[in-house]
């Protein structure tokens, strides 16, 4: 039986959306694909930022998606310049704004490639000169707006354009760079990851880095369906299992010391996590032992961020991987 | 369109690109039946009132339980609750406690003295008759108020419960029986008590001077029992002995005892006897319950029950039957019994096998059967037609009697539950009065209740389920209740547990998860129980909602 | 008042002067005097900015982007290589059409090697839609740099302010610094109305689609012709105030009745002047000082080259497998004219090789031909390559 109840008006319509208990800094009728991590991510920071920012975008899939113009999602002050100058744009904005003895606080977005490659100089120097600027960098782990090319932030293995498998490869050959541990190296008071996977535990992180004065850094894991090849209502599955398998550890640093993580209470073969995403079909051949090979190393690679992390839970915790992300009656989510 | 310098665009105004074209599947709210509630013969929503319970709200916790179930204390304490089997919880860590919130509830409602959510009936309004003051009865009653009509109630006896005072005290107190039925017959139910069927009220009569009549006369007459024709002299059967105990508190002087039969009756004798001092043992021909492994051959009773018996130190003999009564005299010294199993004959019917060589003595002096009861036919002889059942259809009416309808144990079918009684009393009570106030009525709800696989259990948390303080044997003496209730704050966090099968648990997932903001949360809660709309001029179809919705709430439908 | 002071540091004085907010740049020669005497000036507590040392040219740029679109006047320096890195960001600044002053120390362009001068660096950014203005000594840097700020400022345009590298940058002349009072006068305090702002939340930098793409390319073109009046009218009112012109879009020096003209970008125009008094008997001969490049001033071009017969340009760039840059653009320029003087294409001074004063007389032999020449590097020594580097006989020639 549906007792489905959409018969409200469209100006009732427009009273809500002017009225949800939340703010909004993406308007809705932005062009990302369904199911779109980045989307989500982007939503949820500026959710938690507040409306006193301005932002600096470095180009990518959320620049384009959000302002196609005449029109832009962003509710808030926002600017894309280039590729590579996030963080120097962001770097720019901050000294404008203290030099005008105003305190918006300035974010800096960029997807992986923005971040981990061609933007990686400007964030770089960002962080060294102390700006107090968020840095977010929304990583869904391959050049998606191009037409899924690999980064520094593919994880290894993974099939890319521009890493495809064949007779002499399996994928990416190389690692997925370490961002956050460079990024710390710099003595930033505040580096952190997150997952889409739990909203509750990215939003606290973006008011903590939010609170901080100075260069803060925070690496959201943002599945893309359509560059991983996963169902796009899977986004937070996949996103959530990254987590629970311990291939993305969901970690905090402050000055470079590791100062809390997300606990994995049962942690999941990382088969579980591979095998929903097309990107790594080419390492379920069961003959092919090269195949073999490759799964036993990318649960290897999990099993050492458990242990490099200490990430292993000690039986149930209401924020580890399997707590963080519980619901109750009438929302308000942990933390 | 003038391109701006520098091509500046003004915030939010991708709103005008509506996003909800490219849309191949949408999402809907989809209300589903819990298990709990598709389980329930009273037809109570139990997940409806665990939100209510959960919100903080007991009182409208309550208000909801009784607009399906008006004896909540009652049924609480002795309802075999097939709620809780069905609980889709059940298959993540436990089941619900539904049994305690309901008693919990029930329990609250006499402290605070709750009144029923009902007005009293117009004086012009049409006048039904209910006969018997059982659970179906009184349940009928309720529901033909609810719906404003005015409603009398005979009972033969001189007080209204019936069967429910056959129930002993340990398991169900009676002041708790009379002041929930107190209150709920001074919702403005008028009560006739010592109006006997056949003797006092006839049924001719009362067709003449009301516009419809509810029967629920219950199974008063135990059945026949004899081990091939003989019958020891002193023959206690289980029902009388069980309303001797509750209307004089005495029994038979005993030394030791062998019930026979696998019934709450049975159970609930055997124990009475065992509080009393009374050496007893049960035989039956069925099964032990195994939690694990359901059988239809298992004995009917409460498997709680049946464990606390055993708790208590009766020992049954299942798969067992009597062959033989070793009387000295007249007077019984033991009995023989055998086991035995159902089994197939060559033609595909169960039958019993006794087998030969297993046969064991029971030194007891008093065999006392309870294997079941029988309708007690006077007054009702020419609807009944020598059958032993009252035959109705779905909404209780009798066969071929317009304004004739039945509920309870005398039903055709019957599982013989007080919670089944009270659905029988709700369901007739709507048919009647649809007829009288000439109104639709609406089909029976028999839709399939969402399945576990329909939840997404990443959103719940392992919870230790609430348990209700069982007295420890040595203490179980007398008629003191060995169950006590939960306590408020135990009742609240267990609501916390319900999953919310099927129906919105206004947990924000959707409205949060949304990549697209087109979930837009209300202010106000929506008719569909939900505090969410999908905004369908933005949704692009992508399922996450759906997939991420933890109560199964949410399907997507191709457009 | 007038003061003997290095190229770089009346720069940076003046733009002290202009109350920026923000300054951001990355060390390159010549450029380095400029930033260091402007940290100096910050750290000394006379200039009250944000100075940011970043990490590449790239970020300088971007951060001044950052900075304007935050609200802020900024300014930044750079040359030669740091102009190239940051090239992407130029066009992106131009295109966002932020107000913004950045000096170009003019710097060959590496490879080979040359930290000297020449304007290979401002020329390769040319159609990155800068307004670009060329200064012919250290006081026309001084007051370009102020009107540059008024005329980026009221047409939302960055300025390019080019400073031949240490022909200019780090030679000492004496300059008059105008005091602050005047400058204040002169330039409006930094209202840039489409800065970025939490209270009416603007997006900048958006995707364009063929639908409006060639209207925004169309929008930059006129608005970057447009500018020349305010170029006019800067340095009109900043004569008003300080008795100086820097030369509006160009300035005409000679005798009217003058058949021979000679255009340049730069400081080379004051060779040519001292060179034109040291040769007396040579033809009489207009000094065309091209100061607005971007704008290109074809009308006053015209007027400028009306009754010559013969037009050098001489320009310290090129385009490899072409010529002359500003050639090209000079030869198309004047072909709308009755009558066109005939044009003789020539680089000098490359790489910062000297140009001494018999240029001068070097160019009136060139010309003195009787059909134009191709485009000839002046100044090259043909023995100090080997024979299959000579090129073309013809080309060879001058």
């Amino acid at each position: 039986m549906s007792t489905n109840n959409q018969a409200i008006t469209s100006e009732q319509f427009v009273h809500l959306r002017k009225n949800q208990p939340r703010f909004e800094g993406i308007e809705s009728g932005h062009r990302a694909c369904l199911g779109c991590g980045e989307a989500l991510a982007a939503r949820l920071v500026t959710e938690a930022a507040g409306p006193d920012v301005m932002i600096a975008n470095a180009t990518g899939c959320l620049e384009v998606f959000t302002t196609p113009w005449p029109e832009s999602a962003w509710r808030l002050p926002w600017m894309h310049s280039l590729f590579e100058n996030a963080g120097a744009i962001a770097a720019g904005m901050e000294a404008a704004l203290k030099a005008q003895g105003k305190h918006t606080k300035v974010l800096a977005f960029g997807g992986d490639g923005g971040t981990f490659d061609i933007g990686f100089q400007a964030l770089s120097g960002m962080l060294e000169r102390g700006h107090n600027v968020l840095y977010v960098c929304f990583d869904n782990e391959a050049y998606m707006n191009t037409g899924i090319q690999r980064s520094s932030s593919t994880p290894h293995a993974a099939m890319t354009t521009t890493s495809p498998p064949g007779s002499e490869r399996m994928g990416k050959r190389h690692l997925k760079k370490d961002i956050l541990s460079i990024v710390a190296a710099h003595h930033i008071p505040y580096a952190a990851t997150a997952s889409v996977a739990y909203p509750s535990d990215l939003r606290k992180k973006i008011r903590r880095a939010m609170a901080i004065e100075g260069p803060t850094f925070i690496q959201i894991h943002s599945p893309c369906p359509l560059g991983w090849g996963h169902d796009g209502a899977d986004s937070i599955k996949v996103a959530r299992l990254a987590v629970q398998t311990g291939l993305f550890p969901v970690i905090e640093l402050e000055r470079s010391e590791l100062i809390g993580s997300m606990p994995i209470r049962n942690p999941r073969p990382v088969t579980d996590y591979l095998e929903l995403q097309q990107r790594f079909r080419h390492l379920f051949d069961k003959d092919d032992t090269r195949a073999v090979e490759e799964l036993v190393h990318i649960q290897a690679l999990a099993d050492h961020n458990i242990k490099h992390y200490n990430l292993r839970g000690e039986g149930m915790d209401a924020l580890d991987s399997d707590g963080a992300d519980s619901v109750r009656r009438g929302g308000m989510r942990w933390a | 369109m003038k391109l701006t310098r520098g091509s500046f665009a003004f915030p939010g105004t991708t709103l005008g690109y509506k996003t909800g074209t490219w849309r191949i599947q949408r999402p809907e709210h989809a209300h589903r039946r819990a298990p709990c509630h598709a389980e329930c013969p009273a037809g109570e929503d139990p997940q409806a009132y665990l939100a209510l319970l959960d919100e903080g709200s007991p009182r409208d916790a309550w208000e909801c339980l009784v607009s399906a179930n008006p004896l909540p204390a009652i049924t609480g304490r002795v309802c075999p609750h097939p709620c809780e089997t069905g609980c889709n919880r059940g298959q993540y860590d436990e089941p619900l406690a539904i049994h305690s919130i309901e008693r919990f509830l029930g329990d609250e409602a006499i402290a605070h003295d709750w009144p029923y959510p009902v007005t009293a009936a117009e004086a012009n309004a049409p006048h039904v008759a209910v006969v018997g003051a059982g659970p179906a009865g009184l349940a009928a009653a309720y529901h033909l108020l609810r719906r404003g009509l005015q409603v009398t109630v005979f009972d033969e006896t001189s007080e209204a419960g019936g069967t429910l005072f056959s129930i002993p005290d340990y398991r169900l107190p009676r002041e708790i029986v009379r002041a929930e039925i107190r209150r709920l017959l001074e919702t403005g139910i008028s009560f006739k008590p010592n109006h006997k069927l056949g003797r006092d009220i006839h049924l001719q009569d009362l067709q003449q001077e009301y516009a419809a009549i509810f029967l629920g006369p219950g199974l008063m007459q135990s059945r026949e029992w004899n081990v091939d024709g003989v019958t020891p002299t002193d023959l206690h059967e289980g029902l009388h002995l069980l309303k001797q105990w509750s209307d004089v508190s005495s029994l038979p002087e005993m030394k030791s005892a062998a019930v026979i039969g696998g019934g709450n009756t049975a159970i609930d004798i055997a124990r009475v006897l065992k509080r009393n001092g009374v050496d007893t043992q049960i035989v039956i021909h069925s099964s032990l319950p195994d939690p694990e492994h359901p059988s239809e051959e298992d004995m009917r009773a409460i498997p709680r029950e049946i464990d606390q018996a055993l708790e208590e130190g009766i020992q049954i003999h299942d798969h067992h039957g009597v062959k033989r009564l070793i009387l000295r005299g007249e007077k019984l010294t033991g009995i023989e019994i055998v086991r035995m199993r159902k089994l197939r004959n060559d033609k595909g019917r169960l039958h019993r096998v006794a087998f030969e060589g297993t046969e064991s003595i029971l030194h007891v002096d008093q065999v006392i059967p309870a294997i079941g009861q029988v309708i007690e036919p006077t007054g009702m002889e020419n609807l009944l037609n020598g059958s032993s059942w009252l035959k109705v259809d779905e909404w209780g009416q009798l066969a071929g009697k317009d304004n004739i309808y039945a509920g309870g144990d005398a039903i055709e079918g019957n599982s013989g539950t007080v919670t089944e009684a009270v659905g029988n009393g709700r369901i007739a009570a709507q048919a009647i009065a649809a007829k009288l106030k000439q109104q639709e009525l609406p089909a029976i709800d028999k839709s399939e209740s969402i399945p576990f696989e329909s939840l997404n259990m990443e959103y719940f948390e392992p919870a230790a389920r609430a348990e209700q303080a069982l007295l420890p044997v040595e203490e179980r003496v007398g008629e003191t209740e060995i169950e006590s209730g939960l306590s408020g704050r135990q009742a609240s966090r267990e609501a916390k547990r319900c999953f919310a099968c099927g129906n919105c648990l206004r947990c924000d997932n959707c409205w949060t998860l949304c990549p697209d903001s087109a979930v837009l949360k209300t202010e106000e809660v929506m008719v569909d129980g939900s505090y969410y709309v999908f905004d369908y001029d933005y949704c692009k179809g992508c399922g996450l909602c759906a997939n991420e919705c933890p109560s199964g709430y949410i399907r997507m439908l191709d457009e | 008042m007038r003061k003997a002071l290095e190229g770089s540091q009346a720069i940076a004085q003046t733009v002290a002067l202009c109350r920026p907010q923000v300054v951001a740049a990355y060390p390159i020669t010549p450029q380095t005097h400029i930033v260091e005497n402007i940290a100096k000036l910050v750290a000394d507590g006379k200039m009250d900015c944000e100075l940011v040392s970043v990490e590449s040219e790239f970020s300088a740029a971007s951060l001044v982007l950052g900075a304007v679109s935050a609200g802020s006047r900024t300014y930044t320096a750079s040359a030669s290589q740091g102009i190239l890195l940051m090239s992407e960001v130029l066009y992106n600044i131009a295109g966002l059409r932020v107000p913004m002053v950045l000096t170009c120390a003019n710097r060959a362009i590496s490879a080979p090697l040359s930290i000297w001068n020449d304007q290979q660096d401002s020329m390769a950014v040319r159609d990155a839609g800068w307004i670009q203005l060329y200064c012919a000594d250290n006081q026309e840097a001084v007051d370009t740099t102020i009107q540059a700020y008024r005329i980026s400022e009221a047409t939302e345009l960055p300025v390019m302010v080019c400073v031949d590298g240490f022909t200019l940058t780090h030679t000492l002349e004496p300059i008059d610094i105008p005091d602050q009072d005047m400058v204040d006068t002169f330039l409006p305090p930094f209202n840039f109305k489409r800065a970025l702002d939490p209270a009416s939340p603007t997006s900048v930098g958006t995707l364009v689609s063929p639908d409006f793409y060639p209207e925004a390319r169309h929008s930059h073109h006129h608005a970057l012709l447009n500018a020349a009046d305010e170029i006019i009218a800067a340095d009109a009112d900043w004569k008003q105030l300080s008795g100086r012109s820097a030369g509006g879009l160009l300035s005409v020096d000679g005798p009217d009745d003058a058949r021979i003209g000679i255009i340049t970008l730069g400081s080379v125009y004051g060779t040519l002047s001292a060179a034109r008094d040291e040769y007396p008997d040579l033809p009489a001969t207009k000094l065309i000082k091209l100061r607005a490049y971007r704008p290109f001033p074809i009308d006053a071009l015209h007027t400028a080259c009306t009754g010559l017969t013969d037009l050098v340009v001489l320009e310290r760039a090129l385009s490899p497998g072409y010529g002359g840059i500003v050639s090209s653009e000079v030869h198309a320029a004047l072909s709308g004219m009755a009558t066109v003087p005939r044009i003789h294409s020539f680089a000098v001074g490359l790489g910062g090789r000297d140009i001494p004063l018999d240029i001068y007389r070097k160019l009136h032999d060139q010309i003195d031909v009787p059909e134009p020449g191709p485009f000839t590097i002046i100044d090259v020594e043909l023995e100090k390559l080997p024979v299959e580097d000579h090129g073309s006989e013809q080309s060879a020639s001058g």
